[in-house]
């Protein structure tokens, strides 16, 4: 008895004491003042340098929290008990929480640097005028292929990946726009289309396909081609660069048919506490100069059009991230279809997922 | 009879490489002046460095730590009521219900306990923090401690307690000389439980977070989109060199002082 009662207090005097340490530790970094803003973001989606320029620039504390989907964010928002002033979801995620009142209007009197956005990347269909949201970062979705492992042939359009060659060696992303998107495009079709009869066809030339593919799969996407357990994938463009610079034997094209364009965006959630410090935010991740260190740290494509000018131009040159638009057919935005057409979707994908070879 | 026990040792062998080579390699990469965690091109402390200087991934570590030893203690404390509790309800039936109840909460999915926790904080008007994270860490590990504590009660012999009353013990007594110093290795054994489940839990944890509060198995997950930095292993690998040393500790004062441990016997 007495043993274990000294155990306990020990235990509670060692929590108490590391309470304390982490405490002390949050004053002397300056995030339990009043003057914070909560920035909610995927992970490791922002050069740090920036929130400490930021901070000296402003006074105001960044506090950096991160989310892993952006399911688990809109949940997390749209329960509240927190305080995010800034978060950064995807382009369906946005006007999904604008449907649901999860945002709160920007005001574009205090984001001047919004000028220098690309109008391309601007008043899209999931926010009409921006409203609500800044585009973040941009992308596409592709295909990463091996040339070592294909005897050095090159792809160029999703209707390559239909070579009767290619037997097992493709992989792809587990969604339904994707997947879906891919066989519309490679018809010429939009991937936004909700004619049936054409969707009953995309789907049917996938079923053609599923000899080639090798397997469906999630994140793990990333690291399969990257240690060439496959030689293709159909993944984003942000994956695709990171499956790069892991291992550059590998390449990415955008196919010419056309294919989805995504985008991460800038948002104020109603929970946020300082509005004023979240204009202050966007407006500072909208300067070109800090733009473009955030797209070198990060790696994507940054929709900052002066941005560029401070970028090295092996980066801003290289058609795979940066793709020509006039080139491409039609680069996409994936429009909100509605609960019944995403089912069908749905539907249609899980039908192609159950087909035997 | 001497070749099975060498088979013996070997299939230990076995088992024990399996478990700890992920761990080696992990720890081995974490000095990769490469940045990935394949190819090997040379040996560099930049990671560590890395991890030193970077004091938000610190706070974190502290918060699980508190966290874990909290929720752990209390949990235990409950837990081992709970188990005394279900021991002394006289019918079976009412028992039987009581357990049903504890091991629906310990096959229950994580992410179910978690976005419940989530609609009840929030319901209830609780900021979610480090008391809403503590308070479900509490509520999941409870379960685990019942459960280990309660064999422990059923194999004492019940004469141990008539011969106590015999004896002049009142309640008290019973409860302090007699039932805790037998249940000792249970309540230990349920106490480690705990911690090392409140230690690596995401998705309960993920879904009660807020307001600058994580903790590092969230912080970790997050950053899996942009790919892991090796700045990950090289604070896997010193929290692991901690855990060697608190055990190895531990194992050395339990065999001096004779201490009943987990597992441990008594002099």
């Amino acid at each position: 008895m007495k043993k274990l009662a000294i155990f306990f207090i020990a235990v509670f005097c060692a929590a108490l004491v590391f309470y304390y340490t982490a405490f002390a530790l949050n004053r002397t970094e300056g995030y339990a003042g009043k003057n914070t803003l909560t920035v909610y973001n995927w992970g490791d989606y922002i050069d740090p340098a920036l929130i400490k320029k930021f901070e000296k620039q402003t006074g105001i504390k960044v506090i950096y929290q991160t989310f892993d989907s952006n399911e688990a964010m809109m949940a997390k928002i749209a329960q509240g008990g927190t305080t995010f002033d800034v978060a950064v979801p995807s382009e369906y995620a946005v006007s999904k929480m604008k449907e649901d009142g999860l945002l709160i209007p920007l005001d574009h009197a205090k984001l001047p640097n919004l000028k220098y956005i690309n109008p391309r990347f601007l008043n899209l269909s999931f926010d009409p005028g921006n409203r609500y949201s800044v585009p973040y970062f941009w992308g596409t979705v592709g295909i990463v292929y091996n040339p070592s492992m294909l005897g050095g042939k090159k792809i160029t359009s999703w209707n390559d990946l239909w070579d009767p060659d290619l037997r097992n060696q493709i992989l792809l992303v587990d969604g339904a726009r994707e997947v879906i998107g891919m066989g519309l495009n490679s018809l010429h079709y939009s991937l936004n289309d909700t004619n049936k009869q054409h969707l009953r066809q995309a789907k049917e030339k996938l079923d053609r396909l599923v000899p080639n593919v090798k397997a469906i799969v999630g994140d793990e996407i990333k690291m399969l081609l990257a240690n060439e357990e496959a030689a293709i994938g159909v993944v984003w463009s942000g994956d695709a660069a990171e499956i790069i610079s892991e291992n550059d034997k590998l390449d990415y094209v955008v196919p010419k048919e056309g294919s989805n364009l995504w985008f991460d965006n800038m948002v104020i959630p109603k929970t946020a506490k300082n509005i004023e410090g979240a204009h202050k935010f966007i407006n500072f991740m909208l300067d070109p100069k800090n733009a473009a260190q955030n797209a070198e740290y990060v790696g994507y494509s940054t929709p900052n059009e002066k941005a560029l000018d401070y970028m090295p131009k092996e980066i801003t040159e290289d058609k795979r991230f940066y793709p020509d638009f006039d080139s491409i057919g039609n680069l996409e935005v994936y429009k909100n279809l509605g609960k019944r057409m995403l089912a069908y979707y749905n539907e249609l994908f899980l039908e192609f997922k159950m087909h035997r070879k | 009879m001497q070749s099975s026990h060498k088979w013996g040792k070997a299939y230990l062998a076995v088992v024990f490489v399996i478990l700890y080579l992920p761990i080696g390699y992990l720890i081995y990469y974490s000095f990769n002046k490469g940045g990935t965690m394949h190819d090997f091109s040379g040996v560099t402390l930049d990671w560590y460095k890395e991890v030193l200087h970077d004091t938000r991934l610190w706070i974190i570590v502290l918060n699980t730590i508190t966290i874990a030893l909290l929720s752990a203690a209390i949990s235990t404390i409950l837990g081992v009521i709970g188990a005394l509790a279900i021991y002394y309800v006289k019918s079976q039936q009412v028992k039987q219900i009581l357990l049903t109840l504890n091991n629906v909460l310990i096959v229950s999915p994580d992410v179910i306990i978690g976005a419940s926790f989530l609609i009840l904080f929030t319901m209830i008007g609780i900021q979610l923090g480090f008391t809403s994270v503590l308070l479900s860490h509490i509520a999941f590990s409870v379960p685990i401690v019942v459960l280990m504590v309660l064999p422990k009660l059923q194999e004492m012999s019940p004469t141990l307690i008539d011969a106590a009353r015999d004896l002049g013990a009142n309640q008290w007594d019973v409860l302090t000389k007699v039932i805790l110093p037998y249940i000792t290795p249970g309540i230990f054994a349920g106490f480690f439980m705990a911690l090392t489940y409140s230690l690596d839990d995401f998705a309960v944890t993920f879904f009660v977070t807020g307001n600058d509060f994580s903790t590092l198995s969230v912080e970790i997950y997050s950053r899996a989109r942009q790919g892991i930095s090796l700045s990950i292993n090289a604070l896997s690998a010193l929290l692991f060199i901690l855990t060697l040393a608190l055990v190895t500790g531990y194992y050395f004062i339990s065999r001096r002082s004779g201490m009943l441990g987990v597992g441990g016997r008594r002099r």
